[in-house]
C-alpha cells in the first residue's frame, strides 16, 4: 500500500482517540468540567485528557494569554509529538477579546502558534467545544488539520513573530538602533 | 471608631475609617493601630491622582475585636518620590510592595525584594500609570506582528 493510503487509515483511527491536555490559564477553564463529566461526557466521542503534553494530541488552550504564558505554551506545543492539533477557545484567542487594548496579552494565538480551530464566545459553551472536537475529528480525517505542518514549514516566522512579543523593542530603543545603524 | 479616637484624626467613610496620615507619621500610625487590635493587614493599594501629580498609597487594617476597617492613606509626589518600607511591622507588605513598585514605580526605601515580579521582560514605563497609553503599546508591540497565511496553491 502506498503511504497515502496507510495515512488515511491511520487518520481514520486516530481522530476517535484523541488524548487532550488543556491549557487552562484563561477563564475557559470552568466550561471543561462539564465537557469532560457525565453531563457532556466527552469519553463517548473518544476524547480523554492526557497529564503530559508528550503524549498527546490536542492542545486545548481556553481564553487569553499573556506574554508570560505563551512562553510556556509555546513549550508545550513543542513538546507534543505530531500530528498535533491545537484548538482556541473563546474571543481572546481569536483578537484579545475584552482585553484587546491591554499591554500584557498576545491578542491573536495563530500569530504564535497554528490554531486548527478557533470556538467563538466568551466563553463558548460546552455544546460549542463538542461540536469543535467533532469538527476536528472530520478534518483529521479528510486530512485538513495540517497546523503542525504549517508550524514546520514556517517555523522561522514562527520563531521571529515569538521573539517579538516576547523582547518588544521600545520605539526610542528602534530610534536609537537605526541611528547607530547610519 | 476607636482608630479614629487612636489616632486623633480621620473620618468615617461608608463604615470605614479614612485617615489621611503624612508619610512621616506613617510608621507610628501603624504600629499604635497593630497594639491596639488592629493586627489583620488587609492589603495597600495604589492610585495614581494623574491631575494632583500624586500617587495615593491606601494601607488597610482590620481589627477583629472592634469589626472595624481603617485606611491611612498616604500621598507621595509621581516623580520619583520614595516610601520608606513598612515590611517590618507586618512581613506581607514585602510582597505588595513589590508589586508597587512594579505597576506603578514607586520606590519603597529598604524593601530587601524590589526585583521584577509578574512582568518578564518588561521594558517600558510601569503599566499602571495613568500616563502609560495601552492602546499605542499594544499597537506598537503587537499590531507590528504580522500573521502568517498560508498560500493557497500549497494546500498546507
Amino acid at each position: 500500500m502506498r503511504y497515502e493510503e496507510w495515512s488515511g487509515i491511520a487518520r481514520k483511527a486516530s481522530k476517535r482517540s484523541l488524548w487532550m491536555v488543556h491549557f487552562c490559564t484563561g477563564c475557559g477553564a470552568i466550561e471543561m468540567p462539564p465537557v469532560m463529566t457525565s453531563r457532556y461526557d466527552m469519553e463517548r466521542f473518544g476524547i480523554a485528557s492526557m497529564a503530559t503534553p508528550r503524549q498527546a494530541d490536542v492542545l486545548l488552550i481556553t481564553g487569553y494569554l499573556t506574554v508570560k504564558t505563551l512562553k510556556r505554551v509555546v513549550q508545550v506545543y513543542e513538546q507534543m509529538q505530531s500530528p498535533k492539533y491545537v484548538i482556541a477557545l473563546g474571543s481572546c484567542t481569536m483578537n484579545g477579546g475584552m482585553y484587546w487594548d491591554s499591554y500584557n496579552t498576545i491578542k491573536r494565538l495563530d500569530k504564535y502558534i497554528p490554531v486548527d480551530i478557533y470556538v467563538a464566545g466568551c466563553m463558548p459553551r460546552p455544546e460549542g467545544i463538542m461540536n469543535a472536537f467533532l469538527k476536528l475529528m472530520k478534518l483529521i480525517d479528510e486530512g485538513k488539520a495540517r497546523g503542525w505542518e504549517r508550524y514546520k514549514k514556517y517555523y522561522e516566522r514562527y520563531k521571529k513573530n515569538q521573539e517579538m512579543a516576547f523582547n518588544f523593542v521600545k520605539k526610542e530603543e528602534k530610534e536609537e538602533e537605526k541611528n547607530e545603524g547610519d | 471608631m476607636k482608630a479614629i479616637e487612636l489616632l486623633g484624626k480621620g473620618e468615617e467613610m461608608n463604615g470605614r475609617a479614612y485617615v489621611k496620615i503624612d508619610k512621616s507619621e506613617l510608621e507610628e500610625a501603624i504600629k499604635t493601630l497593630k497594639e491596639n487590635g488592629y493586627n489583620h493587614f488587609v492589603m495597600l493599594s495604589c492610585i495614581d491622582w494623574l491631575d494632583d501629580g500624586e500617587f495615593e498609597l491606601v494601607y488597610h487594617l482590620w481589627s477583629y475585636e472592634e469589626r472595624e476597617h481603617v485606611m491611612l492613606s498616604v500621598r507621595v509626589a509621581r516623580d520619583g518620590e520614595s516610601m520608606p518600607s513598612m515590611h517590618e511591622l507586618f512581613p506581607q507588605i514585602e510582597t505588595y510592595e513589590r508589586e508597587i513598585h512594579e505597576m506603578y514605580g514607586i520606590k519603597f526605601e529598604g524593601n530587601p525584594r524590589l526585583t521584577p515580579f509578574f512582568l518578564e521582560g518588561w521594558r517600558d514605563m510601569p503599566p499602571m500609570r495613568k500616563d502609560f497609553d495601552s492602546r499605542k503599546f499594544t499597537k506598537d508591540v503587537f499590531g507590528n506582528i504580522s500573521t502568517i497565511e498560508e498560500e493557497e496553491d500549497e494546500g498546507i
